[in-house]
């Protein structure tokens, strides 16, 4: 009885904590979220909240001046496609991997998870250069060809296809059914949670890339992503940092909803935690 | 089934995988290791601004490199971010999720509060602590009624740069401890219950030795992510000859390889980078393979 109360007394003052602890880990959203709805002359003010809500100029002026509309049809397009083809390529190597066994099957498979080993930023400078004398620059194509390998995604599909019958792909090939129509109509139905949360993260991970889409489309200011294009909402001259919360804020939405969905796609999967790099 | 009809299988598999595998070993060469090689290759090569090899220079690069005087400054400064970076993030995520270890009432929402900053893109996150630490309109000055010109001087302007890092890592590694410490099996933890033993020897001497290997894995990718930083450097100083004051080693790649071409530079700063962190890798696992205990 006693013991009770106390656990109770616990919860509570632990729960105050991690909530007191949240909100600070929160705050800066929050700070950009009110931010954006001041006028210039309000932020100046050391004040936290905005007069009201009603002022949207700076929503209104990110996407026009910003011209955010057009960038953030780019950042749709390059992390879509681009985390659509890192999908297909993941699938198929992986379902090589785990339904049928050929000649260096570990060496291909280490190959494949070695790229891990090597960060991109290393690269960045002679991928440039490749994507140049390819006339990929100010592409879409050019943006996304170097995510299109993910050794973490088809190792972690290759886990799941490893619960899957061998028998039941024997039983489709003697049917006559071939390697495709096997990932299309079984595996993949099979596998949904984790493919819906490995193209969400894919789709995350691109959209809010920002180094290598900021030197392929240098030279071509319509094709820049969102990213890219909030930090030229400003300088140092002329701060206007408020358009940039609004600017911020517009970028954040998609990533949000994606991460709720993503949240509880885990969670029913019971794949939390396991979605390692 | 004869022989011939065997092998004709085989090969026909074969040609399958073949195509199967084909699509991302293509990319994998293309954008990994070609680039990688090439890196190496670069590094020891005289290049022009075009990008192309005008010979071999032995050493030439790493001398040239070594001897700028803002090396050694980029160096210190991305050391300094993993020196500080990686234990701050460690405590803070374990601190968190010893907090929320427990399923409370409210536990969904501060739990989705502590991961929320996962989902937030480096460059997002650059403009709003640029805004937050600005001197004049920024909001730390005023809260905490200071009067730092944060980016103005190097020593604050790595400590807003460590600030940032921090809280950008907060979301996925408090992630990853809170599902390692939920996964302790429910009879250890009975056994120390009935055992009553405190709670602080509770947490230093059974939980986070069997969670050890995740953080283990955290410190090592973070180590990782804080030798490479650079965006922070990019977005919020901007790329100028005068804002090498916090240049990264990343960073001043980036300024040598595409505001003035000089890729033999970029390509020895990139090899020294990636060395470095292949080389603290390889010490931490060789220091911790005694210490982390990984369940049998």
């Amino acid at each position: 009885m006693k013991r009770k109360k106390i656990d109770f007394i616990m919860d509570i003052i632990v729960t105050t904590v991690a909530l007191i602890l949240g909100f600070i880990i929160v705050f800066p959203l929050i700070y950009c979220f009110l931010s954006s709805f001041k006028t210039a002359s309000e932020f100046l003010e050391p004040k936290l909240f905005p007069s009201s809500f009603k002022y949207l100029e700076n929503f209104k002026n990110a996407l026009e001046r910003g011209n955010l509309v057009r960038y953030t049809l780019n950042s749709f397009i390059i992390a879509f496609f681009g985390s659509a083809t890192r999908m297909v390529l993941s699938i198929l190597a992986a379902y090589a991997f785990t339904f049928y066994n050929f000649k260096g099957k570990n060496f291909f498979f280490f190959m494949i998870l070695g790229t891990m080993m090597i960060p991109g930023d290393v690269l960045l400078v002679t991928n440039y250069l490749t994507v140049s004398k390819l006339h990929l620059l100010n592409t879409y194509l050019g943006v996304m060809v170097v995510s299109f390998v993910s050794a973490s995604q088809m190792f972690m599909l290759r886990q799941r296809f490893k619960s899957i019958p061998k028998d039941m792909r024997e039983a489709s090939s003697m049917d006559g059914y071939g390697d495709l129509w096997f990932i299309w109509k079984v595996l993949l139905p099979l596998s949904k949670p984790v493919v819906t949360t490995l193209f969400i993260q894919g789709f995350i991970n691109l959209w809010n890339a920002y180094l290598w889409p900021l030197i392929t489309t240098a030279s071509s200011p319509e094709m820049r992503t969102v990213m890219v294009g909030i930090t030229r909402l400003n300088s140092w001259e002329d701060e206007n940092y408020q358009l940039v919360m609004a600017g911020v804020c517009i970028s954040l939405i998609p990533s949000f909803i994606l991460f709720f969905i993503m949240r509880r796609n885990m969670k029913k999967g019971g794949l939390d935690g396991s979605l390692v790099g | 089934m004869s022989r011939e009809g065997r092998s004709a299988k085989r090969r026909r598999e074969g040609r399958r995988v073949f195509f199967l595998l084909l699509p991302i070993m293509v990319f994998a060469i293309a954008f990994i290791y070609f680039p990688f090689i090439r890196t190496i290759i670069n590094a020891f090569s005289r290049v022009n601004s075009k990008g192309i090899i005008k010979g071999f220079a032995g050493l030439e690069n790493f001398i040239y490199t070594y001897s700028r005087k803002d090396f050694l400054p980029a160096l210190k400064h991305t050391l300094i971010i993993a020196i500080f970076n990686v234990p701050i993030t460690l405590v803070i995520t374990l601190t968190l999720a010893l907090l929320s270890q427990k399923r409370r009432r409210l536990s969904a929402v501060y739990e989705t509060m502590f991961t929320l900053p996962m989902s937030v893109s480096m460059s997002a996150a650059c403009m709003i602590f640029k805004s937050m630490f600005s001197p004049s309109v920024g909001f730390i000055n005023y809260f905490f009624s200071l009067k730092l010109g944060w980016f103005e001087s190097t020593e604050t302007a790595l400590a807003a740069c460590i600030i940032l890092t921090v809280w950008m890592g907060i979301g996925f590694d408090y992630l990853l401890l809170l599902s390692a410490l939920r996964g302790i099996p429910k009879s250890v933890m009975e056994a120390t219950e009935v055992d009553g033993i405190s709670l602080w020897r509770k947490i230093f001497l059974v939980e986070i030795p069997l969670i050890s290997p995740t953080i283990f894995y955290i410190f090592c990718t973070n180590l990782v992510l804080c030798m490479m930083t650079s965006a922070p450097m990019i977005i919020i100083m901007g790329v100028s000859p005068e804002s090498s004051a916090t240049n990264t080693l990343m960073s001043m790649m980036y300024q040598s390889g595409f505001s003035s071409s000089d890729y033999g530079l970029a390509a020895v700063l990139s090899l020294t980078a990636f060395i470095l962190t292949l080389l603290f890798t390889i010490l931490s696992f060789v220091a911790e393979k005694r210490r982390v205990h990984y369940e049998a």
